[in-house]
This record gives C-alpha cells, sequence and structure tokens, in this order.
C-alpha cells in the first residue's frame, strides 16, 4: 500500500512529480506557499507570478492563475495586474538574483511605493539555474563558479540584507519576514501573513525564504542542512523584521 | 540703479508690470511677447522675461534676437548656451530672477504646469510689487479651457489673477467666429470669477475683421504670430 | 466611471502629447504606466489630469522595463493598458515589448522619437524605426504605426487599441519629438460616434471561477526547453502574423501612377515630402509620392508593385537609411534604384526635397 503524501488542494497534480532537483527547497517554499492558500480560501484570486532562474520551473506547479517572466520583472508585471484589478491577490515570487540584482530596482520601488503584491524570495544563496554563479546573496568565503577562489568581500561586497533592506524603506503597514524551509510550520505563517496583509490592503509584503541548493552547494542531506540550519543564518536572521500593528508578531 | 517703489508722489507714468499665465500652449507667450512690442512701439521701455521652467521648446529663446531687434529687452537663455536642454531641466536664468529691479516696463511670460503661476515666487519682489497684473491667457479650443466650467476651475486653482485674455484661436484655420465664440465664453468665465477680460487677442486679419472690440465689448489687441518660428 | 470625455465631434488646437492622451481616453484606455521622458511627457502630464475625472488609473513606475512589465500586467487583467517612451526609454522598453511578443499580449506603446544614439537630443529624429519595428530579441511580431499629424495621432491611438486587442500583437505608435511638441487643429471625436467599434478587453488571467476546478488554470510563459517546442510556438504567431499583414499595413500615396521618381517619405516627414512633390508638379515635374503608415507590418504588396514600375525611390527621412533599410528588403530584386536624402537627427524641410529632386531630375536630363 501506498501512501500519498499530503498535498495543498491547490497543487497541480497533473504537473507532478515537479521539476525541480531533488533535495531543493522551492518543493518545500511551494508547499507552504500553496497551503496558506489553501487556509486562506484564495485559489480563486491568487494570480501567481514567478521569475526565470529556478522558480520558473513552478510555472505549471500550481492550480492557480499564473504568468512567467524573467529578470525580477515578475514584481512589475503582478503590480501591474494588482493596479488594474485590485481584486487579484497578487504573488511575485523570484530568485535572489532576480530580486537583489537584476531586477533590484523593482524590488526597492514597488516596497517603497508600497504596492499591494505579496513579493516572495527564494535565496539560495547563488544563481542556481544559470550554473551556479555569485550571487548577492552568496556568503564571504563561497565557491561559486564566478567566485572560484570563495567570495571576497573586498571586492564582490558582502551578502545583500533584503528584508532588512525592505523592512528600512517600507511606510507602515508593510510586513516583511525571513523565514526558512529549515522550519516550514513558521514559513507557512509568514507566507500566511504576507497574503493576509495584501488582502487588508495594509501595505506592501515581503519574505525572504533561505533556501536549499545542494545541486550547486555540491552538499550531501547532511552538508545541506547544516547549510541552511547554521552556516546562512549567521549573515542571515531569520525572523519577521517588520508587522504591522493589530496583526502580532510570531 | 533706481528702486521703482510707489513712493514718488503722483508719478507721470505708472510703470506697467504684467505677468501672462494659464494653460499649457494657450498662447501665452505670443500674448505676452506682442504685448512687450507693443509698448516697445510706443517708446517706452521694455524688459520680456522668459519663465518657462518646464516646457523646453516654444519659448522666447529661438527669437530672442528678433525681439531685441525689434526693441525689446529679452531675458532668455540662448539654445547654444544651454545644454542637455529638456533632460538636466530648464535652468532659471539669473536675471529673470532679478527682472523686477529694472527700469520700465516689464512683461512675464510664465510657463505652465499644475502650479505655473506659482514660477512668480521665483521673481525677487513680485510679492510687493504694487503694479503686478496677473493675466490668464485662455484659448477655448484647448479641450482642458473648452468651456465656462472648465475655465473657472482652471482660473480658480491659479489664483490671484486680475484679468483674463481670450485669445481664442484654431491655428491658421482661425475665423473671426472662432473668436468670437471664445470670446463668449471666456467672458461668461470671467462673470463667474468677478474679474475683467482685459482683451481679446487674435492675428492681424482676423482682428481687423472684428474690429476694436468683440462681440462682448472686450478690446481687441492685433497679433503677430512669432511663436511658430520659436520651435525649439 | 465619470462622463463621456468627447461628446460629439469638436475642432481643437492641441499640441501632439495632449492628442495621444485624449486619443486614448477616447479609445476607453483603462490605465496608463509611464516612466519620465520628453519629449513624451505630456501624454502623462494630461492623462493623470484626467484621471480622477474619468475613473481611470495611472501608475508612475521606476524606470520603462517596468513601464513596459507593468503595462503588461495591466493587459493581463483585461485592461486597455497603455505607457509612452522616447529614446533611451524605447530601447528598455524593448525588453517587456519582446515578452508581449512572445505571449501575443496586446500592449499600446506611443513612442515619441528623439535624436540618438544614448541621450543624445530631447528634440527630434526617426532614428527609432529599426528599434521600434524589429527591437528585441524576436521576429518583430509587432505593429507600427507611423503618424504624420495630429489628426492622426488621434485616429490611430485609438486604432491602435483595436489593432492591438483584435489580433493581440504589441502595437506601437510612432510619433516623434516635433509631433509631440507642435500645436495644431484637430478634430476629437468619439469612436462610437463615427461607427467605430472598439474591440472589446478580454482578461488572460484571473477570470471567474477556481482554476483546476472550474476551468483550467491560465498558465503563461515565455521560457521553452526544446528547440521544436518553440519552433511550433513561433511558426503559428509567424504565420498569425503574415495573415494579419495584409488587413493591418496602410499607406498613403500620391500621383504614383508611371510616375518615375517617388519620394518615400514617413512620419512628419512625409509632410515635407507630400508638399515638395505638390510643389513640383506645379512647375511641371511629375513625382509620385508614398508614404507607409504602418512601418511594420509595410505594406509589401504595394510597395513592391511600385518598385517594379518606378526608376528611382528617394528615400527621405531624419535618420541614417532606417526607412531605406525595411523600404529595400520590401523591394528586394526590383529594378528599382533607392537614392537617399537622409538627415539623421535633423527636421527635412520641403524645399529641401524640391532641391534634390530637381538634381535628380537633371541629372537623368
Amino acid at each position: 500500500m501506498t501512501i500519498e503524501p499530503v498535498m495543498p488542494k491547490c497543487w497541480r497534480a497533473d504537473t507532478k512529480p515537479h521539476k525541480f532537483c531533488p533535495g531543493c527547497g522551492h518543493g518545500l517554499v511551494l508547499k507552504a506557499l500553496g497551503e496558506a492558500i489553501d487556509e486562506l480560501d484564495i485559489q480563486d484570486r491568487v494570480v501567481f507570478g514567478c521569475d526565470i532562474g529556478c522558480s520558473l520551473l513552478a510555472w505549471d506547479f500550481f492550480n492557480l492563475d499564473t504568468v512567467q517572466t524573467h529578470h525580477g520583472r515578475t514584481i512589475p508585471v503582478i503590480t501591474g495586474l494588482k493596479r488594474a484589478n485590485p481584486g487579484l491577490v497578487g504573488v511575485a515570487y523570484m530568485g535572489d538574483g532576480g530580486g537583489y540584482a537584476i531586477g533590484a530596482q523593482h524590488l526597492v520601488s514597488s516596497a517603497a511605493r508600497g504596492e499591494k503584491i505579496t513579493a516572495i524570495l527564494v535565496n539560495n544563496t547563488q544563481y542556481g539555474m544559470t550554473g551556479g554563479q555569485m550571487a548577492p546573496t552568496t556568503l564571504p568565503g563561497q565557491k561559486t563558479e564566478t567566485s572560484p577562489y570563495g567570495r571576497d568581500p573586498e571586492t564582490t561586497g558582502t551578502p545583500t540584507q533584503g528584508p532588512e533592506m525592505v523592512a528600512t524603506i517600507t511606510a507602515d503597514g508593510a510586513y516583511v519576514a525571513r523565514g526558512t524551509v529549515f522550519n516550514v510550520r513558521q514559513l507557512k505563517t509568514f507566507l500566511k501573513k504576507a497574503l493576509e496583509n495584501q488582502m487588508a490592503g495594509r501595505g506592501y509584503s515581503f519574505v525572504e525564504a533561505l533556501s536549499l541548493c545542494p545541486t550547486n552547494w555540491r552538499t550531501n542531506a547532511e552538508e545541506t542542512w547544516n547549510m541552511v540550519n547554521k552556516v546562512m543564518p549567521e549573515y542571515f536572521k531569520v525572523g519577521e523584521l517588520k508587522v504591522p500593528a493589530g496583526m502580532g508578531g510570531q | 540703479m533706481v528702486p521703482v517703489s510707489g513712493k514718488e508722489p503722483g508719478p507721470i507714468v505708472q510703470r506697467i508690470v504684467e505677468a501672462y499665465i494659464g494653460e499649457y500652449a494657450g498662447g501665452k507667450s505670443e500674448v505676452a511677447l506682442n504685448r512687450a512690442l507693443e509698448l516697445g512701439r510706443e517708446g517706452r521701455k521694455v524688459t520680456l522675461v522668459d519663465l518657462d521652467i518646464v516646457e523646453p521648446c516654444y519659448t522666447l529663446r529661438p527669437i530672442k534676437h528678433l525681439l531685441e531687434e525689434r526693441g525689446v529687452c529679452v531675458l532668455a537663455w540662448e539654445t547654444r548656451k544651454t545644454f542637455g536642454l529638456g533632460e538636466a531641466g530648464t535652468v532659471l536664468k539669473a536675471d529673470a530672477r532679478w527682472a523686477l529691479r529694472r527700469e520700465g516696463d516689464v512683461i512675464l511670460d510664465i510657463g505652465y504646469g499644475v502650479e505655473g503661476s506659482k514660477t512668480l515666487s521665483l521673481v525677487e519682489g513680485a510679492r510687493t510689487e504694487k503694479n503686478l497684473c496677473i493675466l490668464a491667457v485662455v484659448n477655448v479650443s484647448r479641450p482642458m479651457t473648452g468651456t465656462v466650467d472648465d475655465i473657472v476651475e482652471h482660473v480658480k486653482g491659479m489664483m490671484p489673477v486680475h484679468g483674463l485674455v481670450n485669445n481664442t484661436h484654431l491655428g491658421d484655420e482661425t475665423t473671426p467666429e472662432v473668436v468670437q465664440a471664445g470670446a463668449g465664453v471666456v467672458d461668461g468665465a470671467a462673470r463667474i470669477l468677478g474679474l475683467p477680460v482685459v482683451a481679446t487677442t487674435a492675428v492681424e486679419e482676423v482682428a481687423r475683421a472684428i474690429g476694436p472690440r468683440d462681440a462682448s465689448g472686450h478690446p481687441v489687441r492685433a497679433l503677430t504670430r512669432y511663436m511658430p518660428q520659436a520651435f525649439w | 466611471m465619470g462622463d463621456k470625455p468627447i461628446g460629439g465631434e469638436k475642432r481643437v488646437f492641441m499640441t501632439g502629447n495632449e492628442v495621444v492622451a485624449y486619443g486614448a481616453l477616447a479609445a476607453g484606455a483603462d490605465i496608463m504606466y509611464g516612466y519620465p521622458i520628453t519629449p513624451q511627457n505630456e501624454i502623462m502630464h494630461y492623462w493623470t489630469r484626467m484621471v480622477p475625472k474619468y475613473g481611470k488609473g495611472f501608475l508612475q513606475t521606476e524606470d520603462e522595463l517596468s513601464a513596459g512589465f507593468t503595462t503588461i500586467g495591466g493587459v493581463l487583467a483585461g485592461k486597455r493598458a497603455f505607457t509612452a517612451t522616447a529614446g533611451p526609454g524605447n530601447v528598455l522598453m524593448q525588453e517587456p515589448m519582446s515578452m508581449a511578443e512572445a505571449m501575443r499580449l496586446p500592449t499600446v506603446a506611443v513612442v515619441q522619437q528623439r535624436g540618438g544614439p544614448s541621450t543624445a537630443t530631447v528634440i527630434y529624429s526617426q532614428q527609432e524605426v529599426i528599434l521600434t519595428t524589429m527591437g528585441g530579441n524576436g521576429e518583430g511580431l509587432r505593429v507600427v504605426y507611423s503618424t504624420a499629424t495630429h489628426q492622426e495621432l488621434f485616429d490611430y491611438t485609438i486604432k491602435a487599441f483595436n489593432t492591438a486587442w483584435k489580433y493581440r500583437f504589441p502595437t506601437f505608435v510612432l510619433g516623434d519629438g516635433y509631433q509631440a511638441k507642435m500645436r495644431e487643429s484637430l478634430t476629437l471625436y468619439d469612436p462610437e460616434d463615427r461607427g467605430i467599434e472598439m474591440v472589446v478587453p478580454e482578461a488572460f488571467v484571473g477570470r471567474s471561477g477556481t482554476p483546476g476546478v472550474d476551468r483550467p488554470p491560465a498558465q503563461y510563459r515565455n521560457t521553452y526547453s526544446m528547440e521544436e517546442e518553440l519552433a511550433g510556438a513561433l511558426a503559428e504567431n509567424i504565420a498569425a502574423y503574415e495573415k494579419a499583414a495584409p488587413e493591418i499595413s496602410e499607406y498613403e500615396e500620391m500621383g504614383t501612377q508611371d510616375a518615375d521618381l517617388v519620394i518615400v517619405a514617413h512620419g512628419v516627414v512625409s509632410r515635407a515630402a507630400k508638399l515638395a512633390a505638390r510643389d513640383l508638379g506645379k512647375e511641371g515635374i511629375r513625382v509620385g509620392y508614398f508614404r507607409p503608415i504602418t512601418l511594420r507590418p509595410l505594406p509589401v504588396k504595394r510597395i513592391r508593385e511600385l518598385a517594379g514600375g518606378t526608376g528611382t525611390f528617394l528615400v527621405v527621412e531624419s535618420a541614417y537609411g532606417q526607412l531605406a533599410r525595411i523600404l529595400m528588403e520590401a523591394a528586394f530584386g526590383a529594378a528599382v534604384r533607392i537614392v537617399p536624402l537622409y538627415k539623421p537627427g535633423v527636421g527635412v524641410t520641403s524645399e529641401e526635397v524640391v532641391t534634390r529632386v530637381r538634381e535628380l531630375v537633371g541629372q537623368s536630363l
């Protein structure tokens, strides 16, 4: 007898198994997001935008209306959509390259304007789909294809503190958190609050998720968990950074 | 420099200080420069000031020399002395700021913009200048100022305004009928606003056809069109 | 919604940028997304002034990438969404318009060309022809209307929305700095009064019903895994474009019958070309005048007919052969000789065209 794993109601069964690598963190983030959508019962009004990079593999992951774009432009696409139809719940899903590098202006400006969207950024410390190059989130000393001797902060800077930046530039009413696939229950709570905050029209909602990339990290299971549980939190503090009044922190 | 204040007893000739404001492309510059030339022809000392800080084209800049040849002092940039026009923003010419300290008549051509008339704040002494007369130029053929209500709303947004100028026209297609119809609309707005219509303006040929007063009784000023030459 | 913006026909005196804003309003556009760049700014200025009165939307974005992608978002929501740009902004605009091309999204973008390359002047040029017709990493599956008068700016702004939503290709209205700032009279009208039926937009995403329960999810991507998969999608789009092209393409001509020399120009320069042809005709020098209104798709059939029956095309443009390049491609193989009158980034007067024609006629005598 096989026991089917419990999956979110809004996920799309006919596109499974999903297209991510074994051990990839995206599946966990998406599962948490799917459950949050189920619990809020908003499958009929969420529009899911995904980006280039590994996030694009989510383009048919859910039974949700979806649009895939690239270079962090998922934020303006979802922004334009939400502005044109405020009744929808817009989710812009992207990686660290899209949100913190090539499309950083969209993250910064949409946050500063207080767009009523939910932006979700998956941080796996490098560019997965293009073959493991250095990302804004690459850790000091971390080896990638474009930092073969390890990231040198002297010449390439230090890991981008995304949620900290967003928390600083957003007005009251914004919800900003950093979750981790190491604690999926907490991550789901953050994502759910980020969706609720958008629906309440309070302000910008942003969740960064610390994630896994064993393929490009070249790590076994134990090393992978160690990276996300021990190493990454040294640079990226997990928790809520900004919670609108009346919402209640974790 | 002789400060022109109202202190001297019984001034023989009051100086004329007029600021032309109004809707984008409503004809402010054309009306202002023609007014300056008219005063110049009367032998008066006139300074015409370009205070358009929004729009990089259709300003007095390109025709500065032409107007100066006709006896008016023009405070405006020369295009070749600007850099990155329209890209770097329109830099206020320092002379323009002190225009009211000059002797004689001063005609101010104020640019448009949401708060275009606020540009006057940039001119030293504008708030205390007792002769200052702010005139709103209206072309009823422009959709934003096409009806009595539109004009009333538009002028109210620019207060203080001391009078209106009916500059209704359709470019090359202008007829006396177009101008007269405009005069009626502007007159209606002026009555609601409690302001005088100081003039109806029209190109010479049309002005001649209308006569010295328009159908609503306002004086008609003939214009020579210079601004089509002032494109960039 | 507010009052009907334009009631009855009205003769008015306006600048080109205002005309575009009123054209969009007359077309029933719902929302504009834009980023400031000269010489298109007054399109935004006037649109934003009219927004509350007519219940419209506007978003000033962080750049033209965002302006284009938010326009895409508006279109996905089923709204008549548009943007406007110029020069370096048009360069950035090509990225979102490539996506619109890939996904067959009916975006409308107004381009007021300025001098190039790079920052250059904010004033005027026709140097964005290749960029607007073929920009992006694709096949140029888009519609580009090149307007010459304020009346056309109004007419084709309205038409752009219909073409976009009918054929589902990104559509551009290509003006320039002169047209943007120039003042002239035109007639405003409500398209309905003229029997122009506006194509009703439909939402791509967020329609009623729960995806996967009441209906399949609407899922759009522009990524393909296989060469063949992409080739299939492209073949379908190209076929749709080729089919629509003869219906979309438009031109204007005068005195081309048996003319040995035809002046070819587009946009505002065609005004000088037309005037030159008329003036020359008055002094007994017979020349034709031809103007493609759609630069993409070009009126290829008519161009080939003319190229087969005419000795010379005098191509006049405020660019260094951008119109000539697309014209030559369309006329390839025909005997016609192409003679240039190129003035990149500068306006062209009818006198200059007349002079050039006199030289050419003199040579052939």
